[in-house]
């Protein structure tokens, strides 16, 4: 593929995600919610990218667009791509055939500029196999969800949970652990490796009592208890191995959220997407669990979408920020640059609506209306029957997202004035 | 002091008369831990365990704290929806312009007779932090605003309507909402219909339970706007529950802290956020960031979690998390537990408590190696010093150890400033 | 502080136009749904069928809930000239057994389902209002009658009330109203605690009131579609008790009928007892296609949403 020049591109550092164009539309019963429509934005390769925006904005939905979490039906992807390039990495033994090497370099330099070094060509999430996703989940895109207590599983323990994670992504790593089975015959060398893939064939249940083999599995499960006792330690969960052996109910939320981080992190993704990871916290720890995804993100270098709307925590945690309305991107740039100056109307008006220490009591600045219903939205901007500078064109042509800075991107007539009778198309967006 | 029925020494609370709405005193309310087939009583949430405060007419209070830490359960109490354990709640039912009169036992809202609780009824309303499941989802909005008119018997047929279309304009709603079901709304929309529904009976005390909390901010504002010209509008007060500080000190004229189902601060909301007395406050303040902070400063934060609220811990119950805890904030032999679990080799180990008291115990061990590692561990730094200073005897016998702790000081609120109090050894030092 | 609403609905609503059309979107998802049309399309020929009774098969004997019996056309086949559907062993037309079967089907059904959720939802609510040692206690009485299987328990309590149809009735009867008591006990605890109750509380509504209004309505979903599906299923149950002779032989009822004809089965006489076999299985098909789409549509995730 060619690289595309998007507006949004973060200009200091290579993209290893791209969300170009992004539609998704959900069947109603009155009609077709447009829940996102049209969204652009990358996110760089090691940055935090913050998204945010109001209930309903299409925020969660994007998110799982990267992973293929979106129900179909009722949704149907009506356009876009989403472009991720994994990550160089030693053992590529997951990597199915759509994983093609770098059309410039074959994957053989680690300083080619098309691909950044990493060897590896784009893969569009949208169109990639089912089994092409499942090698991309959890090892190479990890989700962090809302409520920790909905996505563990309430009857495994938190151990049994997190080997399921290594046993399929890193058995690999883990027959290094416990120095490779090199020493025994292939059968019984072939029971190990399969019982650390997590599969299991009709003589392995006789093999497992052979000595050798036992002891090697048994060194297998104490590598991956290691393994996990680390995964959990990282966290700075207290008392890892009493952790493994608990159920989720017999923690708090705190803890189970960075058990989640934990499972996340678990095989070094390139990227995280973290939905909201907060919000089901109390806010005394709250900044604490983004402080500690904040630290492990600079750590690993890895690149996180950070969901959230609060918009505090994510000035304080994001390098840049996504503001979504109504299933668009309003505004897009750096976190210091769009909360010191922010350029979209509602941006501003979302900032204004925060209670400061210091303002009077009752006259809080709010963004009069309501969101507007998405389900076949009129032409222009989604924005305009809430926002008070609202021109004609507005509400006839859309505005699109350009640059303003090298930093911040906004979609605003205010900023862009729509070329003199020049008919605004959409941008065109599918590209092959 | 206006509120002549102070039980059992509580707080003595010098303010001048205000107009004192609502009085709590000692409130406690203690859930029952059941157990085993017989369901058996083994113990008690202590939710809320010796409360007591003063709202005033007009005035908005608002209450902060940690999920679990007995908020919600404390506006069920005082909105006569939870009979307490113990303490009580005075209603000053004589109506707006009444006498500055103390509340007295006859004000008690459990000693009422059938009419003045009627009374109290009518003039204590709430608003609930979920707005879908407050609103009853087969009635249509004409019947949940005007139930309470209904009820009431205060209009019916077309005055009834007449008297809804008034209350949902006053809401920023209007007739054509009248004859639609909740789901039909959205979440500000939904909770506009609830502070309609409270407003029907023209209370003067609204609790608002978290009442934005499951609302964006741009609708949040909203909202809060809306509260404010009503109370402006009809001399209202609120109890206003929320964990989010930045929405208390815009909304609220008292702030009042609670930690672990006790008051820990109480005090006029400027003098709380400037000049905080409590350490819990203080975190409380540091531990979320708001749009003016410097975000290269880092962000102060609890460590532990909150402890088990059907064992609380004594003298401080802040003193397990407490930064700046002395040595005789509370200390205690649960604390050894506590840190025992931290160490689970040696907590395997552990075979009995035999407690003379809180602060007085023999623990058994299996074998007499952990007990000497447990008494090594205990005067080590991997124990905070201020707990080794408040141990006066440590001895180790075989598989035995005898720990004794010093006896605490009294901590109680007491007055920092005018109108302020905190429930800390160090306030106002 | 106006909020602008984009879909404002026209002033002249009236809380009977929402409501019906309330009802009307209801059924409009009832009725979206095939297989519910089908169970639907079915269950009113059967009812026609029981209303119509007198006309479909004149009754020539002073109780029309007997069978007449012909003696001069015993295991006559379908197609027989005034036996369209043959007729049985002792004589008796298929065809009116068929017909008035359907009454006596929808009389036990209808009185079954009515009495049972009737003492069900009187239990429950008891049990989930009062709580306590009374719930510890009705709910224990539950347990007891649920370990036993009702087909079995209702079989006992038929044999030992002495076989006869109104003591089929009686028996499930019996038997029963566990499942609603321990549904509307469920329900009522979820929806007791709901904020909406509180909210009636703090207005000062009385308990009575609230119980009539918050509490009911919102706990009897479940129960509607229990009852449908047993609407079905209750045909099933007690024509499996006549057939094993529970009830009185030689009257118009498919499990008699099915029970009676299954001896012709082995010398080719078929039809005495599958054409009422058949009808046990439309009914209980046609209730539990109805049952199904009714759970569907009040599905709580997806009602009005
Ligand atoms: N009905 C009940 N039975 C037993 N325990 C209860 C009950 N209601 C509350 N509790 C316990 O009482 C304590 C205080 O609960 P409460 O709901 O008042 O907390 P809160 O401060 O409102 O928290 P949040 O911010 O999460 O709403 C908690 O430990 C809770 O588990
Ligand atoms: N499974 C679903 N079925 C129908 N509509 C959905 C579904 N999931 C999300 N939506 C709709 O998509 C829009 C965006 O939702 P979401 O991304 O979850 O918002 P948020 O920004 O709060 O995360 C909303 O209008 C929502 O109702
Ligand atoms: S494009 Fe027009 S309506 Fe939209 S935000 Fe800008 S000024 Fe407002
Ligand atoms: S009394 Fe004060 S210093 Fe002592 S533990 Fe409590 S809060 Fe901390
Ligand atoms: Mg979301
Ligand atoms: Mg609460």
């Amino acid at each position: 593929m060619t690289s595309i020049e998007t507006p949004t591109e973060n200009p200091t550092r290579p993209a290893i995600a791209r969300v170009q164009g992004l539609k998704v539309h959900f069947a109603s019963k009155k009609g077709p919610v447009h829940a996102v429509d049209g969204v652009d934005f990358d996110i760089a390769d090691g940055e935090m990218l913050g998204l945010v925006g109001e209930t309903g904005c299409g925020k969660s939905v994007t998110g799982r667009a990267f992973l293929g979490l979106i129900p179909q039906p009722p949704a149907r992807i009506a356009g876009g791509r989403i472009l991720f390039r994994p990550r160089r990495r030693e053992d590529t033994s997951e990597d199915t055939p759509e994983f093609r090497p770098c059309p410039t370099c074959k994957g053989a330099d680690i300083v080619c500029a098309t691909c950044n070094g990493s060897g590896y060509d784009t893969l569009d999430l949208l169109a990639v196999k089912p089994r092409t996703m499942r090698a991309i989940r959890g090892r190479r895109i990890a989700m962090i969800f809302q409520d920790p207590g909905k996505a563990l599983n309430p009857i495994l323990t938190i151990g049994d949970q997190l080997a399921e994670v290594f046993l399929q992504h890193a058995s690999a790593d883990l027959l290094a652990d416990i120095g490779g089975t090199g020493d025994m015959g292939g059968l019984a060398a072939g029971a190990v490796g399969r019982a650390a893939r997590q599969e299991s064939g009709r003589l392995d249940g006789i093999l497992s009592r052979v000595p050798p083999v036992r002891g090697h599995l048994r060194r297998l499960r104490a590598a991956l208890e290691d393994r996990i006792a680390a995964a959990l330690a990282e966290t700075q969960i207290s008392n890892p191995r009493r952790v493994i052996r608990s159920y989720p109910h017999e923690l708090s939320g705190g803890m189970r959220q960075r058990v989640m981080i934990a499972q996340a992190l678990a095989c070094d993704p390139d990227l995280i997407i973290a939905d909201e990871p907060t919000t089901a916290l109390d806010v005394t720890i709250q900044a604490k669990i983004m402080e500690l995804i904040k630290m492990l993100q600079e750590k690993r270098k890895t690149s996180v979408l950070y969901i959230s709307h609060d918009l505090s925590l994510v000035r304080r945690t994001c390098d840049r920020v996504v503001v979504m309305y109504a299933g668009r991107v309003a505004e897009v740039g750096g976190v210091r640059e769009v909360f010191a100056a922010p350029r979209h109307p509602y941006t501003r008006g979302l900032l204004d609506a925060i209670p400061r220490s210091g303002e009077t009591r009752g006259v809080l600045a709010s963004i009069p209306g309501t969101v507007p219903e998405l389900v076949s939205p009129p032409p222009g901007c989604r924005f305009a029957d809430r926002c008070v500078h609202v021109m004609p064109e507005c509400t006839r042509v859309n505005p699109t997202l350009q640059p303003l800075t090298p930093d911040q991107s906004v979609s605003c007539f205010l900023a862009h004035p729509p070329a003199p009778g020049a008919a605004h198309k959409e941008p065109e967006l599918q590209e092959t | 002091m206006n509120v002549k029925v102070d039980t059992d020494g509580t707080v003595a609370h010098q303010d001048d008369a205000g107009d004192v709405l609502l009085s709590v005193r000692n409130l406690r309310k203690y859930f029952p831990i059941k157990d085993g087939v017989l369901q058996n009583v083994v113990g008690h949430v202590k939710a809320v365990d010796g409360v007591s405060f003063d709202i005033r007419r007009g005035e908005t209070v608002g209450l902060v704290g940690e999920s679990g830490c007995g908020k919600s359960t404390l506006s069920g109490c005082v909105s006569g929806l939870t009979d307490p354990t113990g303490g009580s709640v005075h209603f000053n039912t004589r109506g707006r312009g009444s006498a500055h009169g103390p509340l007295d036992e006859g004000d008690r809202i459990d000693r009422m007779d059938r009419a003045t609780f009627a009374k109290y009824r009518r003039n204590v309303q709430m608003v609930f932090q979920d707005n879908f499941a407050s609103l009853n989802p087969r009635q249509l909005v004409v019947d949940i605003v005007g139930r309470p008119l209904r009820v009431h018997g205060i209009a019916s047929g077309t005055a009834l309507q007449e008297k809804v279309v008034e209350l949902l304009e006053q809401v920023g709603l209007g007739r054509q909402h009248l004859y639609r079901y909740p789901h039909q709304f959205s979440g500000g929309q939904r909770q506009r219909i609830s502070i309609a529904r409270a407003l029907a009976l023209d209370p003067e005390l609204i609790v608002l339970d978290e009442p934005t909390s499951a609302l964006d901010v741009s609708v949040q504002a909203q909202i809060l706007n809306l509260l404010n010209d009503l109370q402006a509008e009809r001399h209202l007060a609120y109890l206003f529950i929320t964990h989010d500080l930045s929405v208390v000190r815009h909304m609220a004229d008292r702030t009042i802290t609670m930690y672990l189902g006790k008051v820990v601060e109480e005090g006029p909301t400027q003098d709380l956020f400037e000049t905080p007395e409590h350490p819990y406050t203080k975190v409380l303040l540091a531990a979320k960031p708001d749009l003016d902070d410097d975000p290269d400063v880092p962000i102060q934060t609890l460590a532990g979690s909150i402890p088990d609220p059907a064992r609380p811990p004594s003298g401080c119950r802040f003193h397990t998390r407490c930064p700046v805890a002395t040595s005789t904030c509370g200390w205690e032999i649960d604390d050894i537990v506590r840190e025992l679990e931290t160490r689970e080799d040696l907590f395997d180990k552990l075979v009995g408590v035999d407690r003379k008291s809180d602060l007085e115990a023999t623990l058994t061990f299996s074998d007499s190696a952990a007990a000497h590692a447990v008494w090594e561990a205990i005067r080590s730094d991997s124990v905070p010093e201020t707990m080794r200073d408040a141990i006066e005897t440590l001895d180790v016998r075989d598989g035995a150890l005898m720990v004794r702790f010093a006896k605490p000081s009294a901590i109680e609120l007491r007055e920092v400033g005018t109108g302020h109090r905190a429930a800390c050894i160090l306030a106002g030092e | 502080m106006s909020v602008t609403d984009p879909n404002a609905a026209p002033m002249r609503e009236t809380a009977f136009s929402v409501r019906t059309r309330r009802w009307r979107e209801l059924s409009a998802t009832i009725l979206s749904n095939p297989t519910t049309v089908i169970g639907l399309v079915i269950i009113v020929a059967l009812l026609a069928m029981a209303v119509f009774a007198p006309w479909l098969a004149s009754p020539n004997t002073p109780d029309p809930y007997q069978m007449p019996r012909d003696w001069g056309a015993v295991r006559m086949p379908p197609g027989t000239p005034g036996h369209v559907l043959g007729t049985t062993n002792q004589g008796g037309d298929v065809f009116y057994g068929v017909v008035w079967g359907s009454r006596t089907s929808l009389q036990l059904s209808i009185v079954v389902v009515s009495v049972t959720v009737c003492i069900g939802i009187a239990i429950g609510s008891i049990a989930g209002l009062v709580g306590g040692w009374v719930d510890e206690a009705l709910m224990r009485i539950v347990d007891v009658f649920l370990s036993i299987p009702e087909l079995i328990f209702a079989l006992a309590v038929a044999a030992i009330l002495g076989p006869s149809f109104s003591n089929i009735i009686l028996s499930l009867c019996i038997v029963f109203w566990v499942k609603y008591a321990r549904i509307m006990r469920a329900q009522i605890i979820l929806v007791r605690q709901a904020d909406y109750v509180k909210a009636a509380t703090v207005i000062g509504d009385s308990k009575f009131n609230i119980f009539r209004r918050d509490i009911l309505p919102n706990a009897v979903t479940p129960i509607a579609v229990q009852a449908t599906l047993d609407m079905g299923n209750i045909v099933l149950v007690g024509a499996t008790l006549s057939f094993i002779g529970l009830s009185e032989s030689g009257i118009a009822e498919w499990g008699v009928l099915v029970s009676e004809g299954q001896a012709g089965i082995a010398s080719g006489r078929w039809w005495a007892s599958t054409f009422p076999g058949l009808m046990i299985f439309l009914w209980a098909l046609a209730f539990n296609l109805v049952g199904d789409g009714l759970r569907d549509a009040l599905d709580p995730r997806t009602e009005g949403r």
